[in-house]
């Protein structure tokens, strides 16, 4: 079944290598069915499994290549997969097609080698393709996958992971901080040491208090991502970070049992817990764990809506911010995360019933958000508690103010960030001096509007004011932070102030919205129209640093939990 | 006040009209919901009418339509499909099954609630939603849209509700009348199976009402005059009415052009698309051909070509000679084609 029709650049590019005399020998409806190969391979045939060409198993590199989930795998290989050294495997209808083949007597390639990618061939006219004018909020929605699927594909990537057993994990508990047996348990969506993210960061500022505090840390994570909650009959591995280092996988009732063991040789240290996640977790073991461990009273974090939806950015089929609109709305019923949002809803639930919890929240954007939709009592005790403040830091060098309005985009080229907001702002200011377009990232965007000049920026553990430094050297008047999604907090928009750069958001932005809302960093617009009109009559002008004389901030990270806790 | 629901298919299109019985159920968990069924279960396909959303079944074969299988070989499955509602709400009227029946086409599927609808009903008889409710300007719109709903009916019959008594009756009569002898797609003469003939309603009967609320039988065909949002409070409206029912009209690669073509980048229009291929893809059962129709072939597995069948709708003779025309038992119709030669144009 076609969830929708592909976009043209990833038809024509299919088409260089989709081999179409396999997939018609191969697939008896294509050939009866009288339609296009590459039509149906780039609409349907590869979200049902269906192998492109006899050298290429689709299957098999979605299982090879997780981190390409949701996208079509041909058209991902031919585009970058080779580049990056990916392998592809053959199909394991290659057989069936030889011997097809040798009844019919056809000549064939023996090898199934995989042929030298190729480009795709321009658009055959100029100017915009027919899809351009659909928008790119209708590509993603072609893209999207069922929320089900996604899951089953979940469950499958778990079952491949092998878990440890008690011993093991026992012997890496007995390397401790604690004498008095200061206990802090934290729980989120990954293993924060191994992945960079927002959520990442401040687990890591999190860890890095509780190693100073000298307080033991369990960090729980699902072993392989999750796209929602487990539910009580998904089994599946939890990772395990002890005092920051990995020790494993191990089944959730294991981890209760090393805790409950541990229990009795302790003596009367602080024990706390922070949830930041429950993506990929099941609430009867989270509970089973807190309950081993002997805690009921701890923080639980808003760093994004899981408690909410299965959306969890609250984006109505990755497009549109829904405003958490009543369970059982009429657009709950369309969109793709639907089906999972009871299921979040009721998890946590029963959570806040079974727990003396403490909602922490980065903003009061969030909380806001959070409280007209939750189903937690009305007076859940809650704190609002941001990751960073801006703290004023003296000047920063004014620009002569004659050249023109530098505007940028910061980070990966993403959807749900806005990328295609800029892009589009920028090509239809093509040749317009008023405007110089840029984009501070790691790598750059390959068909990227010409107009766009790309900076290498790479913000790391080791240079962690990359970005600060770029913008206040490139003289960046303007950060187009167009979040599609509330953010609960914006590290970008606190960084863009630092450096003097005025932020522009939309009306959906959470966090960024608020940031820019007294006027002091930026501003917050009503929609993508009145982003247009801003540049197209000059008044973006207004935000040139020239004329704003921006003052500098330094940026003070906190340390989250750790801050609320207090000192030990 | 008793309503009943039905709607008119054959098994290759089971799965969208499971998704239709399942919003219908939804919203309407005590309406009486009828499949109105013009085929047979295929081969490794078992069919239990207790598993599904609707109430009941009835066999088009179970009409009691004179000499049934000729009579139908006459009809290819859109035109038969179409002709069987006509005799079925008749006897739905006569047999006083229900106060309000209403049909709805299988590639429906409601998004809203339909009780404004029975609420239009305590004051007239016959409802019956317009392809378009406003004029496009631009040039391809009309010739897509305007000029297509004056070929094929002003009214998109996907949709009629009727009172089953006073002039909601009247017109299952003569509806049943005409749908009987002249169900067909022959533009040239006037007719596009029932729909054209619904283009006279208003003229022949009292108390029909034109619903012109955009909430209803939204489609490719109107979109260019429809715009569809999505509230922060959950609500899809339709040019600011809530959207009720969206006719999802070829279900592939033709829907898609024409709705691209009129949603533009009206991006909820996609998400509902979405959601609907979802579903009908969750329904669909792989043990069901693509276009199975049991009456799409002679006895003996022979597909059988549109002018065979319009030729046996002409001519008295051969209808008289080949009573059960899809046999092929000692000769038959088929036979008959063969040996005047027109077997190999099929």
């Amino acid at each position: 079944m076609a969830a929708g029709a592909a976009s043209d650049s990833v038809y024509r590019l299919v088409a260089t290598a989709l081999d179409t005399r396999f997939y018609r020998a191969i697939y008896d409806d294509v050939a009866e069915g009288r339609v296009d190969p590459v039509r149906h391979y780039v609409d349907a045939g590869w979200r049902e499994g269906r192998d492109p060409a006899p050298w290429f198993s689709t299957r098999a590199y979605q299982e090879d290549h997780p981190d390409t989930e949701g996208l079509n795998p041909f058209h991902h290989y031919l585009q970058q997969g080779w580049r990056e050294g990916r392998q592809a495997r053959g199909s394991d209808r290659r057989g069936l097609w030889l011997v097809a083949a040798a009844r019919a007597a056809e000549p064939l390639d023996w090898d199934f080698e995989p042929p030298a990618p190729v480009r795709a061939a321009p658009a055959a006219s100029s100017g915009t393709t027919p899809d351009e004018t659909l928008g790119f909020r209708h590509d993603v929605i072609a893209g999207l996958r069922p929320l089900a699927e996604r899951v089953a594909a979940a469950q499958a990537r778990s079952t491949r992971v092998a878990a440890g057993g008690l011993a093991q994990l026992e012997a890496a508990m007995t390397q401790r901080r604690a004498s008095d047996g200061a206990l802090h348990i934290s729980v989120s969506h990954d293993d924060f040491t191994a992945h960079v993210g927002g959520v990442q960061l401040c687990l890591q500022r999190e860890a890095a208090a509780l190693a100073a505090q000298r307080v033991d840390h369990l960090h729980l994570h699902p072993a392989t991502p999750w796209p929602t909650l487990r539910t009580a009959d998904q089994l599946a591995p939890v990772g395990v970070l002890w005092n920051g280092q990995v020790v494993g996988v191990f089944p959730a009732d294991v981890i209760a049992q090393a805790l409950a063991r541990a229990r009795h040789r302790v003596g009367g240290g602080r024990r706390s817990f922070a949830l930041h996640s429950l993506l990929g977790h099941s609430v009867d073991e989270v509970l089973a764990v807190l309950a081993a461990a002997d805690l009921r009273r701890g923080h639980f974090w808003l760093h994004d809506f899981t408690s909410l939806c299965a959306g969890v950015h609250l984006l109505r089929d990755d497009v549109a911010d829904c405003g958490a609109p009543p369970l059982g709305s009429p657009a709950c019923g369309i969109c793709v995360y639907g089906p999972g949002r009871a299921a979040h809803v009721e998890a946590h639930a029963r959570l806040f019933a079974a727990l003396d919890l403490i909602v922490a929240a980065p903003s009061q954007a969030a909380f806001d958000t959070w409280r007209a939709a939750t189903p937690a009592p009305v007076g859940q005790t809650h704190v609002i508690h941001p990751h960073a403040r801006l703290v004023a830091s003296g000047s920063l060098p004014q620009p002569a103010g004659d050249g023109p309005l530098t505007v940028a985009f910061l980070g990966a080229p993403v959807g749900y960030k806005g990328w295609p907001v800029f892009r589009a702002l920028a090509a239809a200011r093509a040749g317009d001096p008023r405007y110089r377009f840029v984009h501070l990232a790691s790598t750059p965007v390959r068909d990227a509007p010409s107009n766009i000049a790309h900076h290498p920026v790479t913000v790391t553990a080791e240079a962690p004011q990359a970005m600060r430094e770029a913008l206040v050297e490139l003289g960046v008047d303007v950060a187009i932070l167009w979040s599609l999604c509330r953010e609960t907090f914006s590290f970008t928009a606190h960084e863009a102030a630092t450096a003097g750069v005025a932020v522009l958001t939309g009306p959906d932005s959470g966090n960024i919205a608020a940031f820019v809302a007294d006027g002091r960093f930026g501003r917050a617009l009503a929609g993508e129209g009145e982003l247009v009109a801003l540049f197209e009559s000059g008044r973006a002008c207004d935000l040139a640093r020239s004329v704003r004389k921006p003052a500098a901030y330094d940026l003070v990270l906190g340390a989250l939990t750790v801050d609320l806790l207090g000192a030990r | 006040m008793k309503v009943l629901v039905y709607s008119s298919f054959t098994f290759s299109y089971l799965n969208r009209a499971r998704v239709l019985f399942k919003t219908l159920r939804r919203f309407h968990p005590d309406w009486e919901l009828v499949a109105l069924i013009t085929d047979e279960p295929p081969a490794g396909f078992a069919f239990d009418p207790a598993n599904e959303d609707f109430d009941r079944v009835v066999w088009a074969r179970d009409l009691g339509i004179p000499d049934f299988k000729s009579w139908l070989f006459k009809h290819d499955v859109v035109e038969v499909c179409t002709a069987v509602k006509g005799p079925f709400i008749h006897q739905v009227c006569e047999a006083g099954q229900a106060d309000i029946a209403m049909y709805l086409d299988p590639d429906t599927a409601l998004l809203g609630s339909l009780q404004p609808l029975i609420e239009m009903l305590q004051q007239d008889d016959i409802l019956l939603t317009p392809h378009l409710i406003a004029y496009n300007i631009d040039r391809l719109a009309i010739l897509d849209n305007d000029l297509s709903a004056s070929r094929t009916g002003i009214f998109n019959l996907g949709f009629v509700a009727i009172r089953t008594s006073g002039e909601g009756a009247r017109f299952a009569r003569w509806w049943n009348d005409r749908l009987l002898e002249f169900c067909y797609d022959d533009m040239p003469a006037g007719l596009f199976v029932d729909q054209r003939w619904c283009d006279h309603v208003p003229a022949l009967f009292d108390k029909v009402k034109v619903v012109r609320d955009p909430g209803y039988n939204v489609a490719s065909w109107n979109l260019s005059t429809r715009k569809v949002a999505i509230g922060k409070d959950g609500a899809i409206t339709v040019n600011g009415a809530p959207l009720r029912f969206w006719h999802f009209t070829k279900l592939g690669p033709t829907g898609d052009v024409m709705t691209k073509r009129y949603a533009g980048d009206n991006y909820p229009v996609y998400e509902i698309w979405r959601w609907y291929k979802d579903e009908v893809g969750q329904v669909t059962d792989k043990a069901i051909p693509e276009r199975y129709w049991a009456y799409g072939a002679y006895d003996d597995g022979t597909p059988i070509a549109k002018p065979h069948r319009v030729l046996y709708r002409e001519r008295g003779d051969l209808r008289a000679a080949f009573p059960d025309p899809f046999s092929t038992q000692g000769g038959g119709f088929k036979a008959w084609l063969a040996a005047e030669g027109l077997m190999a144009d099929g």
